[in-house]
């Protein structure tokens, strides 16, 4: 036999400080010089020996036809990357109520306390419980959304006692999520919450001032008040049982190192960097929530490396968004992050029990719904599964998320590591099926996995530790 | 394997017998097992004696020094010697399953040959029934084992029917199973608790290929693996530490750990300073203490993505002590030694020791005792 060394296809993108990173079909990556990419294009064999045998590891030099090994080998890598959204929904959203008692500038769809008609009825939430296990995930994920749930407690508490009812002879692995202000929080909830191992997320933005200004009530007491449910949830619960968000403000856009500081302070491990969506009431106020991808960058990359001046001190705090992007990057496994999924993981990966007795692919899509698009509805709350998936919107939305046949996605050197986002589509262009480059989903994910792998190309030792700990995939992914 | 002095009667030469005590004979005796009675005394050889007289034909005597009850013994023909193939108080058991091999390794501690010795599946299966205790884990070795093909099989099937709460492990280089039909024979319905004990030297073909003299294991090994993982077969891959590996340790461990996260764990193994390792020194001589930041940076690979890793047949001496908690009590207890200057050592009795051929070859570093409490 001969040990060839011949180019083979793969996607590349040019990294600020001139080099590339190649990336192969199995979803391996290396830095390379633009003297090296030329051999590698041309002719791999000039290479030098150690060099040669990296990259042919990393499948980025190949053979005039591949061994069945190698074959193999590869398709299993890029399996992987499909496994947690062929797996069945699992994470599977309940909107309960759309009632809140904040009212945030950019919130999408509250609706306030003496709004009537934005409750679910006892029927669908009932017919919800079923659905979830006619999805074959051995693991699902529960999460109460609002609105906040917690006005309507009752219903949470229905839905997570039928849910467990209905798990006895199943055997799948549950995990429930409330989604909440936290003021309503009380004791004898928590006693609840903790008997079912219920956690809780809820939404923190930065430090009082800003929280409040971005989240207004009557009292305008908003952050003092969750923070008390934060510390009667952890009291009651365990500290690692609530969890906080944020949501990137104009406001917040000069103060990332203050929101870390904060998440720090509050002995928080995780920190979510979010940028705010494009959709429902924030969409209508975009003149002035609005901010440019650039001013977003910007804030991101101050706020990751505040993240990571922490934990060199010591201070163990994970900012997730680098996490989902990392796992893409790093592991062999898929964390099943929803938004990046190819196929879609709206629908497939993911499922919206609405209030008004419809199932959504996403949470976004049931967001669409308040300002008046209902063309993402997959289908009555009770139909069957199989029914909901196969629906024209779904096929649709499926349709427009396969990167192999999307332009623009096809030779993206991300692309097995991304994916179109057809919902977030649908919000900024009406339709699922815009073309890819013009969406903010996709210049928003080009810049941060470019800014990435650059961060991955400088890092030393410690900091790769810690961004390999960060990638591998948690149990119960972000939705 | 130990080779011991002893005299025993010309009926049991080339046996396949289990030591015994003469007073414990009439509790473990069955007609289908051979036995050999331990003498002890001149009454032990006359009780032998009166067994024949009445007709028994499956027992007869041994005598040395060097025997425990309970070993599986075949005393050796026209030779003061037997084999113990078996011994219940070692803390390693292994089986030795044929000589012949499909590659050829630059270190290789056990040169193949390629005569015909399907003899020893038999003689497996006799040594198998002769174990009295069932021990936790047994090792099959050769050579490579998978190239008995139907005869591995019938002694996992054996193993499992005489032993079946003993987990086995087959020291084999994989490369059958990149034949799908071979997987069925060997795995299909298969009841025995097996694991798979399999090398990679490279993360690329060349690499791999040189070290094993073979063109084209590589790509068999890699089937081989994805097959055994596809069975959901518990695999440890190991790495012998010679110096063409060690030069691309660290790129092979990430290769390893992006590629074949599904594996039990890495076991990175100094290399025995014996067979072709002696005549190929030029590759195969290393000083660990020289290679101590490659070693560190290969596990650190590893960890990374959550693979699990340890280190064999390293005397705690030649690692970095970081390096420690990765280190196991690996070279079997026939072959281990510890060096003079490993009187005094703190960590002796948590350290893998020597190969007990060190002094014909080399040892893996310079053996140093370390000073302090014990640890």
């Amino acid at each position: 036999m001969r040990y060839e060394s011949l180019p083979v296809p793969f996607r590349t993108r040019q990294l600020k400080d001139g080099n590339f990173v190649a990336i192969s079909a199995a979803g391996d990556h290396a830095f390379v010089s633009a003297d090296e990419l030329l051999c590698l294009r041309s002719s791999p064999i000039q290479l030098p020996l150690q060099r040669l045998a990296e990259l042919r590891a990393r499948f980025l030099v190949g053979r005039e036809s591949e061994p069945a090994g190698l074959v193999r080998l590869a398709k299993s890598r890029i399996a992987a990357k499909r496994e947690t959204v062929l797996a069945g929904p699992s994470l599977h959203i309940i909107v309960p109520t759309l009632q809140c008692e904040h009212s945030c500038r950019y919130c999408q769809v509250s609706r306030s306390l003496d709004d009537g008609g934005y409750t679910m009825t006892e029927a669908d939430l009932d017919a919800a419980c079923s659905t979830i296990f006619q999805s074959p995930a051995r693991t699902l994920t529960v999460e109460f959304q609002g609105g906040d749930p917690l006005l309507r407690f009752d219903l949470v508490r229905r839905a997570v006692l039928r849910i467990l009812e209905l798990n006895k002879g199943e055997g799948r692995r549950l995990r429930f999520v409330v989604a909440s202000t936290l003021h309503q929080l009380t004791a004898e909830v928590c006693v609840f919450f903790k008997e079912h191992q219920v956690f809780l997320s809820t939404s923190i933005d930065g430090p009082a001032s800003l929280h409040n200004k971005n989240r207004p009530t009557p009292t305008r007491n908003a952050y003092e008040r969750t923070w008390a449910g934060v510390q009667l949830a952890r009291e009651a619960m365990g500290h690692d049982a609530v969890s906080a968000l944020m949501t990137t403000t104009r406001e917040a856009l000069n103060q990332p190192e203050a929101i870390v500081d904060e998440y720090v302070r509050l002995g928080f491990r995780d920190i979510f960097l979010r940028p705010l969506s494009a959709y429902g009431f924030a969409k209508r106020n975009q003149g002035h929530l609005a901010y440019s991808l650039e001013a977003f960058r910007t804030f991101y990359a101050r706020g990751l490396a505040r993240v990571l001046h922490w934990n060199r001190q010591g201070v163990a705090l994970r900012e997730v968004y680098a996490g989902v992007l990392l796992n893409k990057m790093l592991s062999t496994f898929d964390g099943g992050y929803v938004d990046l999924q190819s196929p879609t993981g709206a629908g497939l990966g993911a499922l919206v029990y609405n209030y008004d007795g419809f199932v959504y692919p996403s949470d976004e899509a049931r967001m669409l719904l308040e300002t008046g698009d209902a063309s993402l509805r997959l289908g009555k709350i009770g139909a069957p599964l199989a029914e909901l998936l196969n629906s024209l919107v779904e096929r649709d939305l499926i349709q427009a998320s396969l990167t192999q046949f999307t332009p623009g996605c096809s030779d993206c050197a991300y692309n097995l590591f991304c994916a179109p986002n057809p919902v977030d589509s649908q919000a900024q262009f009406g339709t699922p099926f815009a073309p890819v480059h013009l969406t903010e989903h996709c210049r928003r994910h080009m810049s941060m996995f470019d800014d990435l792998f650059t961060q991955l190309h400088d890092a030393d030792d410690w900091t790769l530790d810690l961004f390999y700990r960060w990638a591998s995939p948690v149990a119960g992914a972000e939705a | 394997m130990r080779q011991v002095r002893a005299t025993f009667d010309a009926g049991r030469e080339r046996r396949v017998c289990r030591v015994v005590d003469s007073v414990d004979l009439a509790g473990e005796w069955t007609p289908d097992l051979e036995f050999v009675i331990r003498v002890l005394s001149p009454s032990d050889r006359e009780f032998t004696e009166r067994l024949w007289d009445a007709g028994t034909t499956n027992v007869g005597w041994i005598e040395s020094d060097e025997l425990h009850v309970g070993d599986v013994v075949v005393p050796v023909a026209g030779k003061s010697q037997c084999l113990v193939h078996f011994r219940e108080a070692d803390r390693h058991h292994a089986i030795f399953l044929t000589n012949r091999c499909n590659s050829y390794c630059l270190m290789c501690s056990q040169p193949p040959t390629p005569q015909d010795d399907s003899w020893l599946v038999e003689q497996a299966i006799e040594i198998i029934r002769h174990i009295r205790t069932s021990p936790q884990a047994i090792g099959l070795t050769g050579g490579e084992p998978l190239l008995l093909r139907s005869g591995l099989r019938r002694i996992l099937d054996s193993l499992s029917a005489h032993h079946p709460t003993t987990s086995i492990e087959v020291l084999t280089n994989g490369r059958l199973f990149s034949d799908e039909a071979f997987v069925h024979q060997m795995l299909d319905d298969l009841a025995a608790r097996t694991s798979w004990l399999i090398p990679l030297y490279g993360h690329s073909d060349f690499l791999h290929d040189f070290v094993v003299q073979s063109p084209g294991a590589f790509d068999e090994t890699v089937a081989g693996l994805l097959a055994l993982q596809a069975r959901e077969q518990p695999i440890q891959l190991r790495v012998v530490l010679i110096k063409p590996v060690l030069q691309v340790l660290p790129e092979l461990c990430r290769f390893i750990a992006v590629n074949l996260p599904f594996l039990r764990e890495v076991a990175l193994m100094a290399c025995e300073p014996t067979g072709f390792a002696m005549a190929n020194r030029e590759h195969c001589e290393v000083d660990l203490a020289d290679w101590s930041g490659t070693i560190t940076r290969a596990t650190r690979e590893l960890e990374r993505r959550r693979v699990p890793v340890i280190l064999m047949n390293t005397p705690l001496c030649a690692l970095p002590s970081h390096l420690w908690p990765l280190a196991h009590k690996s070279i079997s207890d026939w072959k281990n030694v510890y060096a003079t200057e490993c009187n005094g050592c703190a960590v002796r009795a948590r350290c893998s020791g020597l190969f007990a051929w060190h002094d014909k070859g080399w040892k893996p570093s310079k053996i140093r005792p370390i000073e302090g409490a014990p640890r």
